[in-house]
């Protein structure tokens, strides 16, 4: 069964990186055959929201946040990776490769 | 409900021959622009507030391409511009490249979660996806870009 990845993405602005990040991921994600959801915490609130059970079924979490990441206290206990959105606009693979890495 | 790019971009969101010496001055006299189109109602202050986010961190995403942008109280409809500049401008990009594509987008704080903010929110996803990224800095003319962006 492919691994599964929930990730959570926030800029400061909340207009352009928090959904490049998001887009970045899916697409390296897929390209490697990983699950994976993303939830925007961006301008227009949050949204494609991760439930708990998701996030309880995940393998790793990614957050690719340059501000705090909104209720955190979802994500207690989990393995996670956490980034810079422009890391992940600039390499969307290694970001999914150092989450996976973590679940190894 | 439909937040399609082209509900909101016409020809007067696509400047093709920018000739700007550098990056403020492509802020720059895009803001004027938008000022021109009526999205903006105080060139100067909105320029300052796009200068202020671009000290926070670099919006040259790479490729080429930049992404400057502004949440100011002087934006009066959230929107962009699309410009391609005649020189590739140093803009401390994510890859080192030089930019010549440059989407310009201006946010009203007031705006929370409308179609205009999700179009932005749409087209900078789109921005991750290759063959988009190739179709838009091959495009020559106003009505390729529009074609390209509305598609």
């Amino acid at each position: 069964m492919s691994k599964k990845i929930v990730a959570v993405t926030a800029c400061i602005a909340g207009i352009a990186h928090t959904y490049m990040a998001a887009e970045n991921l899916k697409k390296f994600a897929k390209k490697e055959g990983y699950d994976i959801k993303v939830e925007t915490q961006g301008a227009m609130g949050v949204e494609n929201r991760l439930s708990q059970s998701e996030i309880d079924a995940a393998d790793v979490v990614i957050f690719a946040v340059d501000t705090n990441v909104q209720e955190p206290d979802r994500f207690e206990g989990k393995k996670t990776l956490k980034v810079g959105t422009s890391e992940v606009v600039k390499d969307g693979k290694s970001a999914i490769d150092q989450a996976i890495e973590l679940t190894n | 409900m439909s937040n399609k790019l082209s509900d909101f971009i016409s020809e007067n969101n696509v400047v093709m021959n920018l000739h700007a010496k550098d990056q403020k001055d492509a802020i720059h006299q895009l803001a004027l622009i938008l000022q021109e189109n009526g999205s903006v109602s105080d060139a100067e202050a909105f320029y300052q507030d796009v200068l202020h986010r671009e000290s926070l961190t670099t919006t040259g995403i790479g490729n080429n391409i930049a992404i400057p942008h502004g949440k100011s109280a002087s934006v009066i409809q959230s929107t962009m511009l699309f410009a391609k500049n005649t020189e590739p401008l140093e803009w401390h990009s994510l890859d080192g490249s030089k930019v010549n594509i440059i989407f310009l987008m201006a946010v009203s704080p007031k705006a929370k979660g409308d179609d205009h903010l999700r179009m932005l929110a749409k087209l900078s996803g789109k921005l991750m996806d290759d063959e988009f990224v190739d179709s838009i800095k091959s495009a020559e003319t106003t009505t390729e870009v529009l074609r390209i962006l509305k598609n």
